[in-house]
C-alpha cells in the first residue's frame, strides 16, 4: 500500500454489542483494519469469531438487537455510521456490494432470476427503465459466462445450478462497479469443481472494475491464491494482520500458527490434522486477558497474558500478542511441540 | 365409500396400495363445501334475474303465505306479503358483501401490523402484541351495543367495528412467518443491493405470507357471516327495510306458530353458507399444511 492511497475502507476500533437474556455482550471487540483500493483483504477465523458480524456492521445491516457500540467505519472518506438509511441504500449495491455464502438461499425461490437481478440494476439507475434493465441483466449474465443468457434470465432459481447462481449473484453485485466487494464465503456452499470457476469469474469482474475485496473464508488454500493481505480474527478481535506471504511463511500469533498447522497435509508425519486444544470462549465468557491464553502453549502459564494484548501495528502488519512468534518459533528458544507441521508448510511455500 | 379412506387407515386394509391410487380424504369436504356453496351462489346470482324478483313490494292480501303454494311466491311471503325468495336472495348478497368488506379490512390491517411486528421486532413488536391482546379480550357484541347506543345502529358502524376487531389472526400468523423470513438470505440480499426495508418486505416477504393469509381469510368469511347474522338478529347491523338473514329470523320469530318457514328458510340459507365455507376452507388448510399431497394425488 503506497502512502498516497486513501483506503477504500477504514475500520477503527469497532465494537459491536448484542442483547442477550443475560444482558449485553460484545461480539466484535475493538477491531481495526483497512482495505486499499484494488486490494484483496482476507478475513479468516473460525465460526463465531465475528467475521460476518463485522461485515454486516460495515454494510449497516446488523440484525435487530445488535448495534455498533463505538468506533468508526470510513468508506472512501465518509463515515458510514453518520449516514442515514437513504444514503446507505444509495451506497449499498452501488459502490459497496456484497456476495453471500449460499447461492441456493440468496435468490428468492418464487421469482425469476432475471427479474431479481433487474431489481438491483434499477435501484441504482432509475432512468434505465424496464426494458433497459432487462438488457443490462442479459449483458451481466453473459459477462459471467451464463450460456444463452436471454432465455436463462427467465428461469426460476431452482432451474439453475449452484455455480450458475453464484456467478449470477456476482454479476449482480458487480453491476455498478463497486469500489469494495464483500464476499462472505462465496465458494463454501459450492462443489469443489465449481469453486475455481466461480473464483475466476470473481477475479475477472474485479479486474474489469478495479474493485477492492474483503474475502471472508475458512479456506486457507483460497486465501493463499487470492488474498493480498490476511486479517485473522479470534473471539471477536483481530489477532494478526499480515501480508499473505508472510502469514504463511512466518505466522506471528500462536493462534495463526495453530490455524495454519491444522490444515490437512499429505506430508504431515502421522497423517492426522493438528487440532488446537480447547474451545474459543463465548462472547459472554471472555475474560479480561488474552482470549487465546487458555489454549495457548506459550501464554497459558504466563502472568503477562492475563492482561489484554493490544493490536500493535508496524510496517503494514499488526499483531495482538504479548509473546509473538519469530518466524513461527518461540522467541526464547523453547520448543513448540504442537506446531510441528509448520516447518512443512513453510517448506511447501518456499519451494 | 372408498374415497374417504385416509392414509392412516391403510395398514388395517391388510393389503398394500400404491400411494397414487389413494385419494386424499381432504377432497371430500371440498366437494361437500362446493355443493353447499353452489346453492347459495344460485340464490344470490340467479334469483335477481327472475321476473318475479321483488324484495320490497308489499302485498298485505297475500301475506303469510307458506312456501310451494303459489307460483309467483315460490317460498311464500312474510307478514307484509313480501316475497321470501327475493328477500333471501338480497339478504345473501348483503351478507356476503358485508363479510367480504370486513374480511378485506381485517386482512389489510392484520397483514400490515403482523409484517411490521415480525420484521422489525423490538418495541414495535411488543406494542402490536399488546394491541392484539387487547383486541382479543374485547367483547365485540358488547362493544357494538355501546357504539350503537352512541351513534345509532347502522350497517357502516357494524362493518367498521368488525373490521377493526377481527384482524388478530392475520397479524399473529403474518408476524410468525415474517420473523422466520427476516433473516433468510433472499430477504437480506436485496438490502445489500440498496433496497429499502419497506420495498424488500413488499416484494420478498409479503408474497411468501399471502397464501397462509388467504387460508385464514377463507375461514374468517364463515365466521364473520355468522357474527354478522347474530348482530343483525339483535338489530345492531343491517337496518330495515334492507333484508338480512339474521333480521329475517328476528322478524319471523314473532309468527313462529303461524308460519315457521319465515325462521326456517333464512336459517337454512345461513347454514348452507357458513357450513359450505367451513368445508371448503378445511380443504385449503390441508392443502397448505401438507402440499406434498398434491403429488400423491396424481
Amino acid at each position: 500500500m503506497s502512502a498516497n492511497d486513501t483506503p477504500v475502507l477504514e475500520v477503527e476500533n469497532l465494537v459491536v454489542a448484542a442483547d442477550t437474556a443475560h444482558g449485553p455482550v460484545t461480539l466484535v471487540d475493538d477491531v481495526s483494519f483497512s482495505v486499499a483500493p484494488g486490494e484483496v483483504l482476507s478475513l479468516v477465523g473460525e465460526s463465531g469469531s465475528g467475521k460476518s458480524i463485522t461485515m454486516l456492521a460495515v454494510m449497516g445491516l446488523l440484525p435487530p438487537g445488535t448495534w455498533v457500540a463505538s468506533g468508526r467505519i470510513r468508506f472512501q472518506g465518509t463515515d458510514l455510521l453518520d449516514l442515514d438509511e437513504r444514503a446507505l441504500n444509495e451506497l449499498r449495491g452501488g459502490r459497496l456490494a456484497m456476495v453471500f455464502q449460499d447461492p441456493m438461499t440468496t435468490l428468492n425461490p418464487v421469482r425469476r432470476v432475471g427479474s431479481q437481478l433487474a431489481e438491483g440494476v434499477r435501484l441504482h439507475d432509475r432512468s434505465i427503465g424496464r426494458a433497459g434493465a432487462r438488457r443490462r441483466v442479459v449483458e451481466l449474465l453473459e459477462s459471467v459466462g451464463i450460456p444463452d443468457p436471454a432465455a436463462k434470465a427467465r428461469d426460476y432459481p431452482h432451474q439453475w445450478s449452484g455455480g450458475m447462481r453464484q456467478r449470477a449473484l456476482i454479476a449482480g453485485a458487480m453491476a455498478h462497479d463497486p469500489a469494495l466487494l464483500i464476499a462472505d464465503e462465496p465458494t463454501t456452499a459450492l462443489d469443489v469443481t465449481i469453486q475455481a470457476q466461480v473464483m475466476r469469474v470473481l477475479a475477472a469482474s474485479r479486474a474489469a472494475s478495479g474493485s477492492a475485496m474483503i474475502l471472508i473464508t475458512h479456506d486457507l488454500g483460497l486465501v493463499a491464491q487470492v488474498a493480498d493481505r490476511v486479517a485473522v480474527m479470534y473471539s471477536g478481535r483481530i489477532v494478526e494482520t499480515q501480508d499473505v506471504y508472510r502469514i504463511f511463511d512466518g505466522p506471528r500469533h500462536p493462534y495463526t500458527a495453530g490455524l495454519l498447522a491444522s490444515v490437512l497435509s499429505l506430508e504431515s508425519a502421522d497423517g492426522a490434522a493438528y487440532a488446537i486444544p480447547g474451545q474459543p470462549p463465548t462472547p459472554a465468557g471472555r475474560g479480561e486477558g488474552c482470549p487465546f491464553q487458555p489454549r495457548c502453549d506459550i501464554g497459558r502459564d504466563r502472568e503477562e497474558c492475563g492482561a489484554r494484548p493490544h493490536l500493535v501495528s508496524a510496517g503494514g502488519s499488526s499483531i495482538a500478542c504479548h509473546f509473538p512468534l519469530v518466524d513461527g518459533s518461540l522467541p526464547v528458544g523453547e520448543p513448540l511441540p504442537t506446531i510441528a507441521p509448520l516447518a512443512l508448510a513453510s517448506e511447501v511455500k518456499a519451494s | 365409500m372408498t374415497v374417504a379412506v385416509s392414509r392412516f387407515a391403510l395398514p388395517a386394509l391388510g393389503r398394500r396400495r400404491r400411494p397414487r391410487t389413494l385419494r386424499p380424504s381432504g377432497t371430500v369436504p371440498m366437494y361437500i363445501g362446493i355443493g353447499l356453496l353452489s346453492s347459495i351462489v344460485l340464490l344470490i346470482v340467479v334469483v335477481p334475474f327472475l321476473p318475479l324478483y321483488d324484495p320490497f313490494g308489499q302485498d298485505l292480501v297475500d301475506a303469510m303465505m307458506p312456501p310451494f303454494v303459489a307460483a309467483e311466491h315460490p317460498l311464500g311471503t312474510d307478514s307484509l306479503g313480501r316475497d321470501v325468495l327475493s328477500r333471501l336472495s338480497l339478504a345473501g348478497l348483503v351478507s356476503v358483501g358485508i363479510a367480504a368488506t370486513v374480511v378485506a379490512i381485517n386482512f389489510v390491517i392484520g397483514v400490515t401490523l403482523g409484517l411490521i411486528a415480525g420484521y422489525r421486532g423490538g418495541l414495535l413488536d411488543s406494542g402490536i402484541g399488546a394491541l392484539s391482546d387487547v383486541q382479543l379480550a374485547m367483547p365485540v357484541v358488547i362493544l357494538l351495543i355501546a357504539l350503537s347506543a352512541v351513534f345509532g345502529p347502522s350497517t357502516q358502524l357494524m362493518v367498521i367495528t368488525l373490521g377493526l376487531t377481527y384482524w388478530v389472526g392475520y397479524a399473529r400468523v403474518a408476524r410468525a412467518l415474517a420473523m422466520g423470513l427476516r433473516d433468510r438470505d433472499f430477504v437480506v440480499s436485496p438490502l445489500t443491493q440498496g433496497g429499502s426495508h419497506g420495498r424488500t418486505v413488499f416484494t420478498h416477504v409479503l408474497p411468501q405470507v399471502l397464501p397462509q393469509m388467504a387460508v385464514i381469510a377463507s375461514f374468517d368469511i364463515a365466521v364473520i357471516v355468522g357474527i354478522e347474522s347474530s348482530l343483525d338478529y339483535l338489530g345492531l347491523g343491517v337496518q330495515p327495510p334492507v333484508p338480512s338473514w339474521g333480521a329475517m329470523i328476528t322478524e319471523g320469530q314473532k309468527y313462529l306458530q303461524i308460519n315457521p318457514w319465515l325462521v326456517i328458510l333464512p336459517g337454512i340459507a345461513l347454514f348452507l353458507l357458513v357450513a359450505g365455507m367451513q368445508f371448503l376452507s378445511q380443504r385449503f388448510t390441508t392443502e397448505s399444511v401438507a402440499p406434498a399431497r398434491k403429488g400423491a394425488r396424481r
